[in-house]
Order: C-alpha cells, then sequence, then structure tokens
C-alpha cells in the first residue's frame, strides 16, 4: 500500500482537479489533513464505500451554502434548498472523488468496487464509522466556504 | 428476487442470534406506514452484482436497548458502543442479504459500515435507485431497514 501522505497529495490533487474541470470552482486546500471532525451542523455529506482489496468509506461534508453554490455551478442552475438535484449532485461528486480514489489505492482501481453513493443531510449529526480504521480528513476552501474530504480505510 | 424477504429474513436471524429481542416485520396493509424518525442511522455501502446502500434506521430508544441487549451492559447515551452495535448490525445483516444474493449467483462485496447520529438526520441513493424498506416493531420501539439499489 502507499502511504498515507503519498495518498493525501494524490486525493487533494485529484479534488481540485474535479473541482476545476467539472464543478468550475476554484478550490484551494485549508490547512494540514486533520483526524476528526466536530458535529455538522446545517450541513449535507455525500459517500460512497469502496469495497474489494480496499475496504471503506469516502464521504464529503459540505455545510449547506456550499453544497447550494456546488450545485449550482455544477448543474448550471439555480438552488435555493436541499433538493433532489443537490442530493444528486454531492451524491455524484463522492462518486467522482471514489472514482479517483480506487485508483490511487489500487493500480488502475481493478481490485476495488465503489458502491451506490448515498447523501446524509441534517441540522445537525455526527458521522464516524467504526474503531478500527485509519482516517484522514482533508480540509478545502471554496468560495463560499470550507468543505471536507474524509476517507476511512478497513486496517 | 424479493428483496424485502431478504433484508427482513437477515435482520430476524441477525435479532433471533444475536440480540435476544423480538421483532416482527411490519406487512404494508394499504395504509402508509408511519415514518420512522431516526436519531440513529448505520449504513454500508455494497458492490458488485448490485450496487448499493443498505440502512438501519433507530429511533435513540431502539439503538440504546438493542446495544444494551447486544453488550449485556446499561447504555443511556448515544455512545461509541452504540454507534459500533448498531454498526455491527449492519454489516451482519448486508452479510445476510450477500448470502442470499450469492444464492441467486449475484456477487456483492460489503464496504465498512458508518454510523450517523443526529436530530433530524435523513439519507437518500442518487434519484435513478431503487428503494426497498421493511420496517420492524419490537418492545423498544420501530426501526427499520432501507436498502436503496440499481443492478448492474
Amino acid at each position: 500500500m502507499n502511504s498515507c501522505t503519498e495518498i493525501n497529495d494524490r486525493l487533494i490533487e485529484s479534488t481540485i482537479e474535479i473541482f476545476t474541470g467539472m464543478v468550475m470552482m476554484d478550490i484551494s486546500v485549508a490547512g494540514e489533513p486533520m483526524n476528526k471532525l466536530g458535529p455538522l451542523k446545517k450541513s449535507i455529506t455525500g459517500m460512497v464505500g469502496l469495497a474489494g482489496t480496499h475496504k471503506g468509506v469516502l464521504a464529503v461534508h459540505f455545510p449547506k451554502q456550499v453544497a447550494l453554490a456546488v450545485t449550482s455551478n455544477f448543474l448550471g442552475m439555480e438552488v435555493e434548498e436541499i433538493n433532489e438535484d443537490v442530493q444528486d449532485a454531492i451524491g455524484e461528486i463522492a462518486n467522482m472523488l471514489g472514482g479517483n480514489l480506487k485508483t490511487i489505492l489500487s493500480d488502475r482501481g481493478k481490485d476495488i468496487q465503489l458502491s451506490l453513493p448515498s447523501t446524509i443531510f441534517g441540522d445537525e449529526y455526527a458521522f464516524s464509522s467504526q474503531a478500527e480504521v485509519d482516517q484522514v480528513i482533508l480540509p478545502f476552501q471554496a468560495p463560499a466556504g470550507l468543505f471536507y474530504v474524509e476517507v476511512e480505510l478497513e486496517r | 428476487m424479493g428483496l424485502e424477504n431478504y433484508l427482513s429474513n437477515a435482520t430476524m436471524e441477525v435479532f433471533a442470534s444475536m440480540i435476544f429481542i423480538d421483532i416482527t416485520p411490519e406487512s404494508p396493509s394499504g395504509e402508509p406506514m408511519p415514518e420512522i424518525e431516526p436519531n440513529l442511522s448505520s449504513l454500508i455501502g455494497l458492490a458488485g452484482d448490485l450496487k448499493g446502500i443498505l440502512a438501519i434506521h433507530c429511533p435513540s430508544a431502539v439503538a440504546l436497548g438493542v446495544t444494551a441487549a447486544m453488550l449485556g451492559m446499561e447504555v443511556t447515551e448515544l455512545d461509541e458502543d452504540v454507534k459500533d452495535a448498531i454498526g455491527e448490525i449492519a454489516n451482519m445483516v448486508a452479510g445476510g442479504l450477500k448470502e442470499s444474493l450469492a444464492a441467486e449467483d449475484k456477487k456483492i462485496e460489503l464496504a465498512i459500515p458508518t454510523t450517523v447520529i443526529g436530530k433530524s438526520i435523513r439519507t437518500s441513493g442518487l434519484s435513478g435507485a431503487t428503494r426497498a424498506m421493511v420496517t420492524f416493531s419490537s418492545p423498544l420501539g420501530r426501526f427499520g431497514v432501507e436498502l436503496r439499489f440499481i443492478l448492474s
């Protein structure tokens, strides 16, 4: 397995690529990788599971105003509430990030499969997986605010 | 393929063998069932011939009671133990579903369980996915097992 730092670096690179190329939004790294995130308030999380030689979860956490800006840019339409379009857009971003993570973890991603993306939203929630995982949270700055890309992989 | 049956059987088996709480699947009979308002949802991704996400949705009372029964100790808060217990149930129910699908020559692999704890949390899949939902009644209250999927 690649070293954690290399995975982080390549994941940062592909997150920026997806946002520049697909969402048409300039984002930048907003600090060092983190190990823990407090409760998420008025947010939406997109997640996708990884199964196969690496088992885990990729999640991307957006505060509501960032999720709305991302969806508006991504779909080229104004959205004002967390509706089905926002859920689909955020799920699709998790799916694209998961696809890239697959290739980062395994040569051409051939031994890893992705689950269906899913979204979670609410006024306040905590997101966590089981104890026995390696976890990293990468913070990013978008024009509308901060968002986080989280990866949890079974040891 | 009776996915609701698979979900229902897998859940009953986990409860009968590990938790020892009587649960009964609620049969949808015309009347729409009241929604489950979860305080805790454990989700696990499924990949392979069926791509999906399986979720266990529990109100606090059910999550606490099930964890207490499973671990044989008192639990009063939605803490690490509860997260691990319900996450493990999601894992085992998904394992049961995997076995049922294998009997139909459909191969799936499991990701790892993730748990969300909070107030008025909602989960959803992609808009193109199919949804299968089974709700159960138990002495602790109602809870739901949900599968959103596409066949690939």
